[in-house]
């Protein structure tokens, strides 16, 4: 009989005072292992394979680009070229779009080309608003 | 009818304790929210030199529809921590877009990545059936960009 006296000594509640640590500590695993959604980009969405159209050659605006990063601009009809840093193709396509909204901006890319020029292009032709875009490359 | 000093008495009769018993509902209600929001790495993370674009934007995707396809600085593809050839990436994305018809695809390219790489890669992509990509960019602020 002593013996199981002894054990009414000790408390039959849940220690309520230790929630909030066990919680706090749980909050600090997830608050260090959260990686937050950070997808970011431009997106593009490329043709069916086998999906070829004809194009009216006055519909497109080539934008070539060098293996040093210049721009060479070519209006489809013609043959007239201009070479440009790759800052005003923004403006350039601007215009373009203002006078014909069907324009296909064209990116023609050198194979040689860094990734980072076609991007900076890529960019402005977004900027720019065109929603018509082709992602080529030079010497297919 | 001036306010008394006793005005200020009155409340003392508030305890001036913070309340520690709602402390653990706060905690919970944190970690119930960090539990909801944490999505774990799926994949290493490649040491690569990002491109980076005005025009960048989110993508507004679910992150179980983007698969992030990346080219190291030696122009290695790498599709969930594997090694992809060239000629097998269309093998590789096929079974996962009949699974998933919502998929994107990021690429995740080096700056420095030659264009005939990115070329090969997405007529790859549009064999394969997947043709919803993403050119993977940082945000670009003008006044901090390097002269090239």
């Amino acid at each position: 009989m002593p013996i199981l006296n002894r054990k009414q000594r000790v408390s039959d509640e849940i220690p309520t005072a230790s929630m909030a640590d066990i919680a706090f500590l749980l909050l600090v695993f997830f608050l260090t292992t959260t990686v937050f959604n950070e997808e970011k980009g431009l997106p593009i969405v490329l043709p069916e394979e086998k999906e070829e159209q004809e194009v009216s050659p006055k519909n497109i605006l080539f934008l070539i680009i060098q293996p040093d990063g210049s721009v060479v601009v070519r209006r489809g009809e013609s043959e007239q070229e201009q070479i440009v840093g790759y800052r005003q193709v923004e403006g350039i396509l601007r215009q373009e779009l203002a006078a014909n909204e069907n324009l296909i901006a064209a990116i023609k890319t050198d194979p040689t080309a860094p990734y980072r020029h076609m991007i900076n292009v890529l960019d402005e032709v977004k900027k720019a608003g065109a929603e018509r875009i082709s992602l080529q490359m030079v010497g297919e | 009818m001036a306010v008394k000093a006793g005005g200020f008495k009155r409340r003392s009769g508030t305890s001036s304790d913070i309340p520690s018993s709602s402390m653990a509902d706060i905690a919970f209600l944190l970690l119930i929210f960090f539990m909801v929001t944490t999505v774990f790495r799926r994949e290493k993370k490649r040491d690569i030199d990002w491109v980076s674009a005005e025009a960048t934007r989110k993508i507004d995707e679910k992150r179980k529809n983007i698969l992030h396809l990346w080219i190291d600085t030696d122009s290695q593809v790498w599709i969930n921590d594997q090694a992809i050839a060239d000629q097998d990436i269309a093998q590789i994305i096929r079974p996962l877009y009949a699974e998933n018809r919502e998929i994107v695809i990021a690429i995740r390219g080096d700056r420095d990545v030659p264009y005939s790489k990115i070329n090969t890669i997405t007529k790859q992509l549009q064999a394969a059936g997947a043709v919803r990509v993403t050119f993977a960019t940082r945000m670009e602020q003008r006044m901090t960009r390097p002269r090239r």
